[in-house]
């Protein structure tokens, strides 16, 4: 793992990420950077040996399971019979992002299917994935990704930091509904997007 | 149709809870602070004002109202393509009917909700509750409201108004375990495993929407807690109720929204979850259910049309000063703050309308927060004045219209305060009518002067005093940028006849700097006091009196600032039917200044020290709230205090927000008035400075009764006042104290 601190000859990748990570932390979510998937699997092994994917990304990430097994980890994949039932309370989820937005320190996940839905609904800490190529600078990024889906029926949500309320007397509560808990991954490795043999 | 408890009742029962009060103090001075920054720093990433953000949406939404079938039937097309099923209602009768057989024909008893305002304004859950089915609302806010069975008293934060210790006493006795009253987490914890099971029990799930995206046909749907995303998504029907306004054509659009909702709703950047829904989820029905219920008739109302943007923040009530006393409960309807003002009357009648209307003080304050720039105020007075003319305004509203009638007669009055000067002058003291303790501590007139101790009534207006050669020649600055001027005073008529030393001082110090001052016999009120009651035709017989007295060309100044809010502001809005009319009114405002703005920015531009007479006395300044919320003022007193005259200005916390004063409102409201009042004078004891000065005759006549019956040692003076005595030679030589 390397802080995405400042450095002087920052290139325009960098200064995203660099904003990203200070909205990431401000929406009191964690931010990393790692290689890859490896460094992924590490990192939820060290958190849980529970975890729980979104079926969408075991589908893309075959291998990030058999990772996670491999340090000890038992890896839940909600079916389609009963995905809540399968997940609730899971200690940890991961899900992969589309987009990360350094305006806002938001992940876009596309999760039309309830099985996928329900690992960000229901677990109690999530790990958002996003490759370091996906990070874009603005809110109308979001919309342009939006738009070019426009005729196909979906789900999106751009997910900010843990769930939280202030509902009584303007406290604030983390963790509600959804998720205590939320770590952002931006993978920079060349690995971020295609997937690693496993042997 | 509403089952809401009558008004009168809302108020009083507001006004006994000490909780609604405090809790409503703290939230509204926190959101401020948070809002504020939140505010700031998008307006440094955007590199452009809040003003121009909020045009910019306001613009999107305008346009949608302009094509308003086109973007419907685009939004209905996209989203059946998506396998939504649209169904536009035009009543709420109609919309209970469709979501009841729905949820019937799918054989659920249970039905877990989102939060949507539109879904508390068809009164959904009576009605379902009729038909056997229960509704269980998920967000915390409205969960806690329907254990306590209650209605939301805010858009965004439904239960404001409730403190911890309310709530941990109804968990104890709904939930049946003891709950610490400062254990919010608990409560939140607790919260979330009840409600948790609600959610994996339900087959029909219940949200509304932030926006209606048309190029998607695409729901929009922000939370923060997550609770909307598991009602949309864990039953396999999911119903979506929405009022017809909240489209916008494109997702860049709607991210335009997205910029300014959450930071005007709750001082966030962005809500935790922007939820992007276009059609059911594989194995899902989704039903969207669009309501009118009289959204049609406001956009072919231009005076209300454009509060058909609104997005929902709340912003509005959380700078309301009448709402931080009383809150949502009693001011507003269904919809609560300002915005409740202006759709109640076409959601829900004028009948419901009626009420609250006349807790509102027209302080400006909801327009300059509004993320979509509707000019709330305006639209206010404009319902006001269907009030006054349905008759819903009761007694008060008769009194009310027969005193302002009377009040038209500049003969009538002069003759009447006199006589009550004559009368009151054994009770005159220092500026105020003493009345006896007996009458102000208990009986009928305690509720009314107890707080605020009457001004004095003098028995010389100050256009006597004001006549040509009567008044001595003051001592002239060595500096006179007004040396030859002519200038017209005009006196306000409540300072004419109960404060005349205001208008003298202002023509006192108007001379020093060279000016020669006039008063035209002719005038008499600008017309503001009918106004602001709804009073619109005796309004503009005021002020077509006024522009006739004021004609000859010369510059005008007064020392009451909100007259200049209503020639500047006001005027040309009530005489749009007339073009002819409204540029008189418009060459009258370009020639008239409050006595600020002349000496700074106008014609008589102090040089600095000019009034500096060595005096370093710490004062505070208090401002007039439509000067900084209507006429866009800053800290001009307090730069000119310091500069000009040398005084050391303590600053005042919300130097900008009403005193209570409101014109009718501290008559027919005084419990109100008198609660804002305490707020504003506990802001003052806070500065330590025994001097108060602002420029509105009505704020100091009110302030000084407050500093009078509260016994504080504060003394309370219009800027003129305060300047006079700066003069080289000056002494203070009040008319009549």
């Amino acid at each position: 793992m390397s802080p995405a601190g400042a450095q002087t000859d920052a290139g325009p990748g960098d200064r995203q990420r660099i904003r990203l990570r200070a909205r990431v932390e401000a929406a009191a979510s964690t931010y990393h950077e790692l290689a890859g998937w490896d460094d992924v699997a590490a990192h939820a092994a060290g958190l849980a040996d529970r975890v729980a994917l979104a079926p969408s990304l075991h589908a893309a990430q075959p291998g990030l399971a058999t990772r996670l097994e491999a340090r000890g980890c038992t890896v839940v994949i909600p079916g389609d019979e009963d995905p809540a039932a399968d997940v609730a309370d899971v200690p940890v989820a991961i899900v992969a992002g589309e987009l990360a937005v350094s305006e806002t320190g938001g992940v876009l996940v596309a999760e039309h299917a309830l099985a996928d839905r329900v690992v960000t609904m229901l677990c109690q800490r999530l790990v958002q994935v996003v490759a370091a190529d996906a990070v874009v600078e603005r809110l109308e990024d979001v919309a342009v990704w939006l738009a070019e889906r426009n005729g196909q029926a979906g789900f999106a949500s751009l997910m900010t930091g843990p769930s939280r309320t202030a509902d009584i007397e303007r406290s604030l509560t983390i963790g509600v509904q959804g998720p205590d808990e939320v770590d952002v991954l931006v993978l920079t490795g060349a690995d971020a997007v295609t997937e690693e043999p496993t042997s | 149709m509403s089952s809401l408890r009558p008004f009168e009742e809302r108020y009083a029962t507001a006004l006994a809870d000490p909780d609604v009060r405090g809790g409503l103090t703290a939230f509204q001075r926190g959101w401020r602070d948070s809002r504020d920054a939140a505010i700031a720093d998008l307006e440094q990433q955007e590199g452009r004002s809040f003003d121009e953000l909020r045009a910019e949406l306001a613009a999107i939404k305008d346009g949608v109202l302009a094509d308003w079938e086109h973007h419907l039937d685009t939004f209905t097309a996209n989203a059946q393509a998506a396998g939504a099923e649209v169904v536009r209602v035009a009543t709420p009768g109609e919309a209970n009917a469709l979501i009841t057989e729905r949820m019937q024909r799918a054989g659920a008893d249970l039905l877990v909700k989102g939060k949507s305002m539109v879904s508390e304004e068809i009164g959904l859950n009576a009605h379902l509750e009729a038909a056997g089915i229960s509704p269980v609302e998920t967000d915390l806010g409205e969960w806690i409201l329907q254990l306590a069975e209650e209605t939301p008293s805010h858009l965004v934060m439904p239960a404001i108004h409730k403190r911890r210790h309310a709530v941990a006493a109804l968990f104890e006795r709904v939930l049946d375990r003891p709950f610490p009253p400062d254990d919010i987490d608990r409560m939140v914890k607790v919260a979330r495993t009840e409600l948790r099971e609600r959610f994996l029990a339900s087959s029909v799930g219940l949200s509304g929407a932030n926006a209606l995206i048309a190029e998607g046909g695409a729901i929009m749907l922000v939370c923060n807690e997550g609770n909307n995303r598991m009602s949309v998504a864990l039953p396999k029907l999911h119903v979506v109720t929405a009022g017809i306004e909240k489209l916008v054509p494109t997702y860049a659009d709607a991210m335009r929204q997205v910029r300014l909702l959450a930071r005007s709703a709750t001082g966030q950047p962005i809500t935790v979850y922007t939820n992007f829904l276009t059609g059911p989820r594989p194995g899902q029905e989704q039903l969207i259910v669009l309501l009118d219920n009289g959204r049609t008739a406001m956009a072919e109302d231009p005076d209300v049309a454009a509060a058909l943007r609104c997005i929902r923040c709340g912003a509005c009530a959380d700078v309301c000063p009448p709402y931080g006393i009383v809150g949502g409960h009693a001011f507003g309807h269904v919809y609560t703050g300002a915005i409740g003002l202006v759709n109640t009357s076409f959601h829900h009648g004028i009948e419901a309308a009626a009420g609250p209307q006349s807790l509102c003080v027209s302080c400006g304050a909801c327009a300059t927060v509004c993320p979509v720039n509707i000019p709330l105020p305006v639209q206010i007075l404009e319902v006001r004045e269907t009030v006054a003319r349905s008759g819903e305004a009761g007694n008060a509203g008769r009194v009310t219209r027969s005193a302002l009638r009377a009040f038209q007669h500049p003969r009538l009055v002069d003759v009447g305060l006199r006589v009550a000067g004559v009368v009151t002058t054994p009770l005159r003291r220092d500026g105020v009518t003493a009345l006896p303790a007996a009458l102000t501590s208990r009986g009928p007139l305690a509720a009314r002067v107890g707080w605020r101790t009457p001004p004095a009534v003098p028995t010389r207006p100050a256009r006597d005093t004001l006549r040509p050669r009567r008044l001595e020649e003051p001592p002239r600055l060595a500096k006179q940028p007004l040396a030859g001027r002519k200038v017209q005073l005009f006196l306000q008529c409540l300072s004419d006849r109960l404060a005349p030393d205001i208008p003298i001082a202002a023509a006192k110090l108007l001379r020093a700097a060279g000016a020669q001052v006039t008063v035209p016999r002719e005038q008499h009120c600008c017309g503001l006091p009918a106004y602001d009651s709804g009073e619109q035709d005796t309004a503009r017989d005021m002020v077509r009196q006024t522009m006739a007295a004021l004609s000859d060309g010369a510059d005008v100044v007064t020392p009451a600032s909100s007259c200049l809010a209503m020639l500047a502001h006001d005027a040309p809005h009530l005489l749009r039917g007339d073009i002819a009319e409204v540029e008189r009114a418009q060459e009258l405002a370009g020639r008239t200044y409050d006595l600020i703005s002349y000496l700074t920015s106008g014609p008589g531009r102090l040089p600095p020290g000019s009034l500096d007479d060595g005096d370093r006395t710490p004062v505070t300044v208090h401002r007039f709230c439509q000067a900084s919320n209507t006429l866009g003022r800053g800290e001009a007193i307090e730069a000119f205090l310091r500069d000009v005259a040398g005084a050391p200005v303590v600053p005042l916390p919300e130097a900008g927000e009403c005193c209570g004063f409101g014109g009718s409102t501290s008559v027919r409201n005084p419990e109100l008035s008198a609660g804002i009042l305490d707020r504003k004078l506990g802001c003052v004891d806070r500065t330590d400075a025994s001097i108060l000065i602002t420029d509105n005759p009505g704020c100091i006549l009110h302030l000084r009764g407050g500093v009078h019956a509260s016994g504080r040692e504060v003394e309370v003076l219009h800027l003129a006042e305060y300047l006079v005595r700066r003069l080289p030679g000056a002494t203070s030589t009040p008319q009549e104290r």
